[in-house]
This record gives structure tokens, C-alpha cells and sequence, in this order.
């Protein structure tokens, strides 16, 4: 029986993150995993124990960077901001996935 | 930037983990906040909002598992752990921690020296524009340089346009009188223009005024800084105080700067006369030196001085026609000396530093293969590689700085024992450790114990289950050791083969026969001055006298005086002409030496033709000489030497012929010698009394004789003349016994690395060994088996070693007397003496296999 894993796929995180925060000014942690399990309409869920270690690791590679601010609800919470050096990496990570997809799709259909 | 920004945490550990947690708290809140507005219950909400984050302890630390503050944390129990590890191995720790401390002591220290003694800059200003000044003859085809005249180094620094200053010194030691007891210092007799040649101002006081410079003139010195500060209290009044030299008084008129150590280390210098007959004379030598205008090259002054030299060829045909002169950088002369002694110090230390290095990392390799095991339990245990290489890394670093540390020590301890071995070693006071050296040794044998410590974690991949590690069947033959322990082996005969060679010739050279025999011979000196009498007959006189009294003493059977010790390096060479032969455009070089007749047969040089020449007994000086076999085999062909006449001061009639004898170093193949039969050359000749009884100097019975002939004087400089000749040569002595240092330790490192490579091997191999025993080998089999292939490795060595000695032991072909670079004796012993040794090395681990109860053997495993 197929396992349903509605997981994000190791490897995809980073993509999802940068694509989330290019397409917003800031956003905090919280924020992008319901963002991302909106616009997939809940196919994808973002595990949050993996996300926070990304997010940190993602900062050090200088893809983001981080502050402290305030939300609507008035309460202190860390955004995460895309860089310029995130927007290159968005890009490559990008055309990997079509590329990928792109494959696997034709894969699929023809093998 | 990456490394920054974790560098940067490491500095607010504390600030990023309080953020990390405030930041998961909001998160958990929120996810809180959110089911609760989807109408769950509160604590139902927060708990499920937990639950679904995960643990946020393990949460937060993997967020900050980037972090420098863990990684650092992580190091300090790493090191923690190594140190225990090692700790419960004090037999490999201790090995490799020693060999480290030898390859950074070692070297350390003899760099420290040779850096000290050998390459700092000459201690005075510009030392590049400091040359040497000779000339060069040309006679049938041979060109010879020599020192020149002191009336021509005058010329040349008068006539010439691009030095300074050119002038001539001569040194010797003499007796300081200025005390109770007389001393001896070394006091150089300096032309003009010295301290303008060297470029030091006196620190006190001033040069010498051209009046000094003449003769009549007025006697005085300039002191060391030296002489100042140990004899005369650094007193600040000194100038115009008096030293006696022989009870003459000189006048203090400046004292040099600490460090003026030119021409080497001397305590006084006097002016030379510049109207005396032996300065105005163009055959006699002095030493030349001068300071060359600032940019002014090598050539320009050579061209410069030819066109002054053709200049005066004109105006002295006869002295100066053939004459060309030479112009050598200073220091080119100082280190042409000790070249050869730096090159092969230089070599053997870097020697010993490579075996040491490769000792290390035989012994961490060895150790690295015996804990795959440790390590593939580790890894199926969860460990990561990274953690692995972190740890094994760290063992490494922690050993290689244990060593360094003890290298430190050993280094200035044995700075200390090498002044300690060579008092008399010049400028060995000014050794300090040098810290770039030591650096560089600490970095380089560092490097080496981590990168082999470091090797077991790259093999790690190898070992991907755990079955692996249990029954470890790593190659028995392991060729990286085998081959580490060979080159130990090859380097270590090199070194041995060096130290044998030189051992050999200092062997060679207490055997040398120098032609006269220095054994049950003293030396002194006995109080006298120029100034005693008016009439230098009675000096003479006196000198003749004390002599006769003390060959009358029954426990002296014959004593003598002499200008110059035999057997001490230096010497007067001058040109001499024989009046039979006349003008035959040859010229012919022959070493001066002013003796009393009775010389040749306290030294025991044989009469060989002719007989002794007579004493004179006035102040008209030399009336006979006697020449030596060299001088008559050379220069007087075809005709029997006696009874013709030398020109020098006056017609000398050659008396006798005399064998040939090393007197101006007993390394130094005998020379032509003019021995001029006078015993009073000057008021305080060497005294040299041969005793009758072989052994023990009747010294005391002497200082009882001359008490009688002369209450006033005293006896003094007394010392035997083989410890005088022993001194001379103590720097050799110490290249010999650094030189054998070394290579006993390399012996005994190569040995430990045959040592530990077998002993591994055999570790490997316990359990079969044990199981042929079991089976009914022979235990004289299991050890020729483990043998055998050490035997070969050792053998195979040796030979490479002997082909590597044959060019280290090039560069000793100038330090060796009387001994081929290739001297088959030697290089069979060394050969002999390291197969003996390693053997026994091998021999060991293997007995051990071969006596170890079977049954006790494959139980253990």
C-alpha cells in the first residue's frame, strides 16, 4: 500500500522557503509554514523540526537574513527576509526542480 | 560570509540560543493560537502544538549544531577523551612524545648555534663593504695568494681612490702583567685607519694620533669592552690609566664598543709602527683588510688597485713587478672557514629531523591500525566520520604539542650543554634559542603527527560493518611501514657512516705523527720586558742562562725556546732567497720559526743532515738556521743544503737539515721551514721543557730553579703543549661528538621504528603464530618467519644507506684527516654495527610471538 507522505521532500525545503519569501517583503517562521501548506493546499506540510534548522542554515549561507519584529498581533517574532544571493540560489534551485520534473514527468509518461 | 558570521556566534552563545527559544516559543504559540481559534480546548491546543513541533530541545540544538560554541565544546571534551586515551598507552605516548622532543630539540639547538656562531651578519656597520686585501704571485706556472706587505696595504690605501681606508693588523696572544698574576690576552697590533676600516667609533676615548703610529712614540691601547668591564670595573675614569703588557706600561685612550670583536675576540689593540724595518719591508706579511667607498663593487676596487699596484711594479722592479692584488669580500673569509662545518651540521640535523619525522608517523599509522577496530565500533555505534576525524585529530594535536613543548625544554637544555661542551668555542656565549627555527620545526613535525594521525580516518570508509574490525586481517606485510622503517634504517647508516668518518680522523689526528712529540712537554712563559736593560745582550744573556739552568735540572731533559708553539694553527711565511743560487726568478715561500738550538731536541725533531746550529750569545741575532727536509727537497735541488747561506737580515748559514714537522697545525702537511737559531726573538719567548720522566710536568722544581736565577720573575702561561694543540682542535672535537649525538639517536630511532613495525605485524599475527605452535611449528621457525622480512627490509636499507653515505660524506672530504670519504673500515663497521642492532630490534616482537603460550594465545581472542 502506497505510503502517502505529504512531507516536504528533503532537498525542496530550501526551494519552498526562498520561493515563499521572494514572492513578500518579510515573513517569520510560522508564517511560511502555513503559507506553503495554503498554496499547496495542503499537500505539502512543512515538518517544523527541519524547518528551523534550515531557515538557520540558509541564513549562514547568506540566501536570507533575519530580525526581530513585531506581527499584527503585536507579539516579538523573527522574520526571514530573501537576499540577493537567496534570489541567484532561487533561481538555480528552480530550474533543477523543472528540470527534474521535467524527467521524471517524461518518465512517467513514456517508460 | 559564512565562517564570519559562525565565528561571530561563537561570541554570543548565549544571545542566539535565547533567541532560538524565544523564536520556537512564538512559533508553538502561534500553531497554539491558531487550533485554538479552530475550537479546540486550550491546553488540548498548546499540547498539540508541541506535539507536533517535536522536541524542542533536540530541536534547538540541531538548529544550532552550526554553531562554534557547540564544535567548541565538543573539542574541549575531545581533548578531554584524547588525553585519557593516551594516557592508557604511556609506552606510545612517551615514544612518540620523545621522538618529537629530540627532532624539535635537537635541531632546535644546533640551529641556534650555528645561526649564533656561523651566520649572524658581521657585527659592524655595512659589513658588505668590508674586504680582505692579498696579493697573488705567479712563479712557473703556480699562483699562490698570500697577505702582503704593510708598506704596500699603505700604498694601496694611500694611492687608491675607491676605499676609505685600507689597513693591517697582526694578533697574538701575550701576558697581561697589570695584575698580581699575569694573564694572557689577545692583543692585535693594528696599522692606521683601523677603526675607520671596521666603522665602530670607541665608545670611550679615541683612535690612535699618527704620532702613536711611529716609533718612539707613545705606548698606548685601546681596551674591549670586554677587558673593560671584567678587569677594570667598567670604571669610566679609565682613559689615561696604564695596562702592562711584558711591565710595560700602556696608556688607556679609549675602549671599544661591546661586540668590536675584529679581528677576533681580542682584549687590546696597540698601533703599529709604520717606520719600523718590518713594516717598511715589502716581503713581510701582515694581514689586509679595508672598507670600500659606498657603491663601489668588487671590480671597480680591483681595477682601482691593479692600476695603483702597476704604479708601484715601476718604482719596485724587484719586490713588485709580479705581483697582482686581490680583493675578497670579508665575509666570504669568515664563513670559508666554517662552510663545511655548517653544511654538514645543517644536513645531519635535518637528517635526524626526517627520521624523527618519519618515526612518528610509522608509530601513528601502527596505532591507527590497531584501533580500526575501536573505530568501526564507534561507527556502528553512531558516531559520524566527522566525529571520528575530530577525535583522532585531536589526539594527534594533542601529542604533537606535548612534544613541542618537551622539545623546548630539551633545546635549551641542551644550548646549555653545548656551552658546557665547548667553552673555548667562538662566540658560543651569543647563542640564543632562535624562535623562527624553533617555530618552524614545532610547525613542520606538527604537521607530520597530524597528518599521519589523521590516516586511520580516511581508511574508515573502508570498514563498513563491524565484522571487519573483529577479525582485523589488515595486510601482514604492510608496505607504508616497511618502507618508513627502511628509510629510517638508509638515513641512519648515513649519519653513522658521517660520525664513524670523523671519529675516525680525530683518532687519526691524536696519532698523526707530527714530527715532534708534544707528550711530557710544558709550556710557559717567564716575565721580561724590552725595557729590562739597555742592552739587549742581556736579555740574552739571561734567556741563555735559564735555559742552561734548567736543562741541568735532572727530572728535565731538555728545554728550549721558541717565537711560536708547534703544532698551533698560524704562521709567518715569507719569501727567503738562498745567496748560492742566486736570482733564478723563483721564488720560494718557507715558514719562519725563531728557535733556541735546543729546540729540536726537546720536541725530538731528528737531526738529518749537517749538525745543530751554535746559540748565539748576543743581540746581533740569527747567524745559523736550520731548514727542514720540505724546505731543502724544494727549493734546493741537486746540491747539499749545509753550509749555503739564506739572505734574509744577514747572510744565515743553513747548519743542518731537520725532519720534517706539522708546525703550524698538526692537520697541515709539514711546510718549508727556516728554523733561525736564536733563543731570545724576544725578551718573553715560549718557554718548552721536555720531561724526563714522560708523564707529569716538574713544574714546581722549575719555578724553585728560576727563583735562584732571577728572584724577580715569574713563571706563568704554564700549561702542557698537547693540552695547548688539544684546545685548538676542541671545535672539532665538538662537530665530531654532535655529529656522533645524532647519529646514536637516529640508531636508536630507526630501532624503535623496526621495533614497533614488527611488533604490530606480530600483533596482527598472534593468533596464527599461536595456531602453528598448537600445530607443532617450531618456534625457531615462527621467529624466522617474522624475521625474515624485517632482515631484508634492514638489509636493503643499509645498502641504500651506503650508497646515500657516499654523498653525504662528500661534504665532509674536507673536515676528515687521513681518512677516505669512503673509508671501507668504516662503512663495513657502521654497516656491522646497525645489522647487529636492528636485528635485535626485530628480535624482540618476534621472540615474543614464538614464547607466548599457544593455548593462553587463542584463548585471548
Amino acid at each position: 500500500m502506497p505510503q502517502r507522505r505529504n512531507d516536504v521532500l528533503q532537498g525542496t525545503l530550501a526551494l519552498l522557503v526562498l520561493k515563499t519569501l521572494a514572492s513578500t517583503s518579510r515573513m517569520h517562521g510560522y508564517a511560511i509554514t502555513t503559507h506553503i501548506q495554503q498554496i499547496s493546499h495542503d499537500l505539502l506540510r512543512v515538518e517544523e523540526g527541519s524547518l528551523y534548522p534550515a531557515l538557520h542554515r540558509m541564513e549562514q549561507q547568506g540566501w536570507l537574513r533575519s530580525e526581530w519584529g513585531l506581527t499584527d498581533t503585536n507579539r516579538e517574532a523573527r522574520f526571514y527576509a530573501i537576499t540577493a544571493r537567496g534570489r541567484r540560489q532561487l533561481a538555480a534551485e528552480e530550474e533543477t526542480w523543472e528540470k527534474l520534473t521535467e524527467g521524471v514527468a517524461r518518465v512517467l509518461r513514456y517508460a | 560570509m559564512s565562517w564570519l558570521r559562525r565565528l561571530s556566534n561563537t561570541f554570543r552563545t548565549r544571545r542566539l540560543s535565547s533567541d532560538i527559544d524565544r523564536e520556537i516559543a512564538f512559533h508553538v504559540a502561534e500553531r497554539a493560537a491558531h487550533l485554538l481559534r479552530q475550537g479546540v480546548s486550550e491546553d488540548e491546543a498548546r499540547r498539540r502544538a508541541r506535539l507536533q513541533f517535536g522536541n524542542p530541545l533536540a530541536q534547538r540544538e540541531r538548529a544550532r549544531d552550526v554553531d562554534v560554541a557547540e564544535w567548541l565544546d565538543a573539542l574541549l571534551r575531545s581533548v578531554r577523551h584524547a588525553c585519557r586515551g593516551l594516557a592508557r598507552t604511556p609506552g606510545f605516548t612517551a615514544t612518540v612524545v620523545l621522538t618529537l622532543a629530540v627532532g624539535i630539540g635537537a635541531n632546535t639547538a644546533v640551529f641556534s648555534v650555528i645561526d649564533a656562531v656561523l651566520l649572524r651578519e658581521l657585527p659592524f656597520p655595512d659589513p658588505d663593504r668590508l674586504v680582505r686585501l692579498t696579493q697573488q704571485t705567479e712563479a712557473q706556472g703556480e699562483t699562490s695568494e698570500t697577505n702582503t706587505a704593510a708598506v704596500r696595504l699603505d700604498e694601496w690605501s694611500r694611492l687608491s681612490s675607491t676605499f676609505v681606508a685600507i689597513t693591517h693588523f697582526v694578533w697574538e696572544d701575550v701576558s697581561d702583567t697589570t695584575g698580581e698574576t699575569p694573564q694572557s690576552v689577545r692583543r692585535a697590533t693594528v696599522g692606521p685607519g683601523f677603526l675607520e676600516v671596521v666603522g665602530l667609533p670607541p665608545a670611550l676615548g679615541r683612535g690612535f694620533t699618527d704620532a702613536e703610529h711611529r716609533l718612539g712614540g707613545p705606548d698606548v691601547a685601546l681596551i674591549s669592552d670586554q677587558y673593560w668591564r671584567n678587569r677594570l670595573g667598567a670604571d669610566r675614569q679609565v682613559l689615561g690609566r696604564a695596562i702592562r703588557m711584558a711591565n710595560r706600561p700602556y696608556t688607556i685612550v679609549g675602549v671599544l664598543p661591546p661586540g668590536f670583536t675584529f679581528p677576533a675576540d681580542v682584549d687590546w689593540w696597540v698601533p703599529q709602527y709604520l717606520d719600523a724595518p718590518w713594516t717598511r719591508s715589502r716581503q713581510f706579511r701582515y694581514e689586509g683588510v679595508g672598507r670600500l667607498e659606498r657603491g663601489v663593487s668588487l671590480e671597480q676596487a680591483m681595477a682601482d688597485l691593479e692600476r695603483v699596484q702597476a704604479q708601484l711594479a715601476r718604482q719596485f722592479p724587484e719586490t713588485d713587478r709580479d705581483l697582482r692584488p686581490r680583493v675578497t669580500p670579508l665575509k666570504d673569509v669568515y664563513v670559508r672557514d666554517v662552510r663545511a662545518s655548517l653544511w654538514l651540521l645543517f644536513g645531519s640535523v635535518s637528517l635526524l629531523l626526517l627520521i624523527a619525522c618519519t618515526n612518528i608517523a610509522a608509530l601513528l599509522l601502527t596505532r591507527g591500525a590497531q584501533r580500526q577496530q575501536e573505530l568501526a565500533i564507534r561507527q556502528a555505534l553512531g558516531s559520524s566520520r566527522r566525529t571520528l576525524a575530530l577525535h583522532l585529530l585531536t589526539e594527534s594535536t594533542v601529542l604533537a604539542v606535548a612534544g613541542a613543548a618537551a622539545g623546548l625544554v630539551l633545546a635549551v637544555a641542551m644550548a646549555a650543554g653545548l656551552k658546557a661542551l665547548a667553552p673555548t668555542f667562538p662566540r658560543l656565549d651569543t647563542v640564543t634559542l632562535s624562535g623562527p627555527v624553533l617555530i618552524y620545526l614545532a610547525v613542520v613535525t606538527t604537521a607530520v603527527a597530524v597528518l599521519s594521525g589523521l590516516v586511520p580516518a580516511f581508511r574508515i570508509t573502508k570498514l563498513h560493518t563491524l565484522r571487519t574490525g573483529t577479525h582485523a586481517r589488515a595486510t601482514p606485510r604492510q608496505p607504508l611501514h616497511w618502507w618508513l622503517v627502511g628509510v629510517q634504517v638508509a638515513l641512519s647508516v648515513t649519519l653513522l657512516a658521517g660520525a664513524g668518518l670523523l671519529v675516525r680522523s680525530l683518532d687519526r689526528l691524536s696519532r698523526v705523527d707530527a714530527g715532534f712529540d708534544a707528550a711530557g712537554v710544558v709550556t710557559f712563559r717567564i716575565t721580561g720586558s724590552f725595557g729590562e736593560e739597555r742592552d739587549y745582550t742581556r736579555i740574552v744573556q739571561r734567556i741563555n742562562r735559564t735555559l742552561d739552568e734548567l736543562a741541568a735540572l735532572p727530572q728535565i731533559e731538555a728545554a728550549a725556546t721558541t717565537l711560536a708553539l708547534p703544532g698551533l694553527p698560524g704562521g709567518v711565511a715569507s719569501e727567503v732567497d738562498v745567496l748560492e743560487l742566486g736570482d733564478d726568478g723563483k721564488a720560494r715561500s718557507a715558514e719562519l720559526r725563531v728557535v733556541s738550538p735546543g729546540y729540536f731536541d726537546t720536541m725530538q725533531i731528528p737531526i738529518l743532515e749537517g749538525e745543530l746550529c751554535r746559540r748565539p750569545e748576543d743581540a746581533r741575532g740569527v747567524t745559523e738556521v736550520m731548514v727542514n727536509r720540505a724546505f731543502a727537497g724544494r727549493y734546493i735541488r741537486g746540491r747539499a743544503a749545509v753550509g749555503l747561506h739564506l739572505a734574509a737580515t744577514s747572510p744565515d748559514r743553513i747548519a743542518g737539515v731537520v725532519g720534517d714537522a706539522r708546525e703550524i697545525g698538526i692537520d697541515r702537511d709539514p711546510v718549508p721551514t727556516v728554523y733561525q737559531c736564536f733563543s731570545a726573538g724576544t725578551p718573553i719567548p715560549w718557554f718548552l721543557a721536555r720531561s724526563a720522566a714522560r708523564r707529569g710536568v716538574p713544574i714546581e722544581d722549575i719555578r724553585r730553579t728560576l727563583r735562584n736565577v732571577d728572584p724577580q720573575r715569574s713563571v706563568y702561561d704554564v700549561m702542557p703543549l698537547d693540552e695547548r694543540i688539544g684546545g685548538v682542535y676542541a671545535p672539532t672535537r665538538v662537530r665530531t661528538i654532535l655529529l656522533s649525538l645524532f647519529a646514536i639517536t637516529a640508531l636508536l630511532l630507526a630501532c624503535l621504528g623496526v621495533y614497533g613495525a614488527l611488533s604490530y605485524v606480530v600483533s596482527l599475527r598472534q593468533r596464527e603464530a599461536g595456531l602453528r605452535l598448537a600445530l607443532g611449528a617450531s618456534r625457531l621457525g615462527i621467529i624466522r618467519q617474522f624475521c625474515s622480512h624485517a632482515l631484508r627490509v634492514i638489509g636493503a636499507a643499509c645498502v641504500f644507506g651506503l650508497l646515500l653515505s657516499a654523498a653525504f660524506t662528500r661534504a665532509l672530504s674536507g673536515m676528515l684527516f687521513g681518512v677516505s670519504p669512503l673509508d671501507p673500515l668504516t662503512l663495513s663497521g657502521v654497516v656491522a654495527l646497525v645489522l647487529a642492532v636492528a636485528s635485535i630490534a626485530a628480535l624482540l616482537p618476534s621472540a615474543r610471538a614464538a614464547f607466548a603460550e599457544p593455548a593462553q594465545v587463542l584463548r585471548g581472542e
